[in-house]
């Protein structure tokens, strides 16, 4: 498990360590990748997060067209692994989180133990946050290589 | 009334946290007033819980009033607490001799001795006894620990010792048939479980109790209901109960349908108790 | 919520002690229905007894025994009672420590064969 702010550690750790999920990401409702866990590839951690922010991004506009509240999640069920996604919001915005799990948990558990994320996050996130430098193009490569590389490990 | 009875009585209605329920018991116990005895002494040890001297009065109690399985688990708690306590191995040693178990009386008297060279009745319960005894395996501890004493089943028709039996629960009801002591990995440490048919089916079952004492123990934590003590499963096939020894391990006793849960409830504790006593001195 | 359900749900909570019940999805661990008293959490109920549930009915299997019609578990301060019923539906109940649990026990393996 990776991750590019200290705060998110524990409570991720924590959500790990009872739901049994085999993949999780956390990321910005933008598709700034927060935190890994389970992945092995840099290029499969930004291809999750781009498409778990565009789905969520579609399924909040559908539910905005529908008149309705935002969903609290969606749930893919498979026959050999399943996938949660979920929206909420945090100090530091709004975050998704995507959430791989196999047969050996259950969509109850991982969306229980989530929600204990969810409120960890909010009780851990700083008070203050650091204000982030402004994004120039030239810096987005190298952020994004030091991101991967904080996520990795490496 | 005697005149120390109503003093020891005075005193502790004074102070009703004071080890006087210590003598008080005792002196009742040797009237023969054992019903008051034992309330007293259930009083005592409520207060006192770790204090071996109320688990060995306890014993002593339960001894003369003829519930000698509650005397043996008395006597047990006695030497958990206090390994050395030669009124304990003469208790337990006692009990075996009562049942029969000739060698397990003896070993336990041969413990005490070590203990305590210097006691007269020991030396001469081991001489009278010696002669009578069957041959028996020594018990292998580690040097400067006892071993445990081998629990009886309720009765106490004690089974010979056998190279077969498990050292955790020999002696209980069943020896260690349907009874099976499982780390938090998964992996059995002792006893056997056969399925219906007869199949050795110990290591598979273990295999699935892997974590089970961790989700039960959330379970229970996460809705409010403190810490677990135990499942109960009703199969129409038989009853199956899980209790917790340690918090790395766990228990699972299986039963015929025809034994009611209670029953089985009550085996799973015994063995418990066993299984924890086994691995403090093993 | 279906007749059956409903009357599930309602005999249970009838029997002194019973703080809530609920029926479950036990492979999913989500809440079908429930009748909870307040400070009972269902989802959390649905997805550790669900989870348990499975968990100890693979340990029945394992020991060679059918599934289980009924399971206990026992707690400081109270308990939980499943009773696995049709269509991987199973009827749970949060029980206070003075719970009348032989009546618990019989009302929820009858309504829960009539689940589903």
């Amino acid at each position: 498990m990776r991750a590019l702010e200290p705060w998110v550690v524990q409570p991720l750790e924590n959500f790990l360590a009872e739901s049994a999920a085999r993949l999780t990401l956390l990321m910005t409702s933008s598709g700034q990748v927060v935190a890994q866990h389970g992945f092995s590839r840099s290029l499969d951690v930004m291809t999750a997060a781009a498409l778990g922010a565009g789905i969520v991004a579609s399924t909040e506009e559908l539910a905005r067209l529908m008149g309705g509240a935002r969903f609290e999640a969606l749930v893919h069920n498979g026959q050999r692994q399943s996938c949660m996604l979920g929206a909420f919001a945090t100090p530091r915005g709004r975050w998704i989180g995507l959430v791989v799990f196999g047969p050996e948990t259950s969509v109850g558990i991982v969306r229980l133990f989530f929600d204990q994320l969810v409120q960890q996050l909010a009780a851990a996130a700083p008070r203050e946050p650091t204000p982030a430098p402004p994004m120039l193009a030239e810096n987005f490569e190298t952020e994004l290589n030091a991101s991967l590389k904080a996520l990795f490990g490496r | 009334m005697t005149d120390d009875i109503r003093a020891l009585t005075a005193r502790l209605a004074d102070e009703p946290g004071s080890l006087a329920f210590l003598e008080l018991a005792e002196a009742l116990r040797r009237r023969g007033q054992t019903d008051a005895a034992y309330k007293v002494a259930r009083g005592g040890l409520a207060r006192y819980p770790g204090l071996a001297d109320a688990h060995d009065l306890l014993a002593r109690v339960l001894s003369d009033q003829g519930e000698l399985a509650g005397a043996f688990d008395a006597w047990s708690s006695a030497l958990q607490l206090d390994p050395m306590r030669t009124s304990a191995l003469k208790g337990i040693a006692f009990l075996y001799f009562r049942a029969g178990d000739k060698a397990a009386a003896l070993e336990h008297l041969q413990r005490a001795l070590e203990v305590d060279p210097d006691d007269l009745s020991i030396r001469q319960a081991v001489v009278r006894i010696g002669s009578e005894a069957r041959p028996h395996p020594p018990a292998t501890a580690p040097s400067g620990d006892p071993p445990p004493p081998a629990p009886v089943a309720r009765g106490l028709e004690a089974e010979p010792v056998s190279p077969r039996t498990s050292p955790i629960f020999g002696g209980l009801e069943g020896g260690d048939g349907g009874l099976l002591l499982v780390d938090a990995n998964g992996l059995r440490l002792g006893g056997r479980l056969e399925t219906p048919e007869g199949h050795d089916a110990g290591d598979r079952v273990a295999a699935q109790l892997a974590g089970v004492s961790r989700e039960a123990a959330r379970a229970t934590r996460l809705l409010g209901l403190g810490s677990w003590h135990a499942i109960a499963i009703e199969s129409p096939d038989g009853h199956l109960v899980l209790a917790q020894p340690t918090p790395e391990t766990v228990l699972l006793a299986a039963r015929e349908p025809s034994l009611p849960m209670g029953g089985v409830t009550l085996l799973a504790e015994r063995a418990a108790r066993a299984a924890r006593l086994w691995l403090e001195t093993s | 919520m279906t007749p059956a359900t409903q009357a599930a749900l309602d005999r249970v909570t009838r029997v002194a002690g019973v703080r809530g019940a609920l029926v479950v999805a036990a492979s999913d661990g989500l809440v079908v229905a429930e009748q909870l008293m307040d400070g009972v959490d269902g989802q959390a109920a649905a997805a550790l007894t669900g989870s348990l549930v499975g968990r100890l009915a693979r340990t029945a299997e394992s020991a060679g025994m059918r599934p289980p019609a009924f399971l206990h578990l026992r707690g400081d301060a109270g308990g939980v009672l499943a009773a696995p019923g049709p269509d991987d539906l199973v009827l749970v109940a949060v029980v206070g420590p003075d719970a009348n649990l032989g009546l618990a026990r019989l009302e929820m393996i009858e309504a829960a064969g009539r689940l589903g």
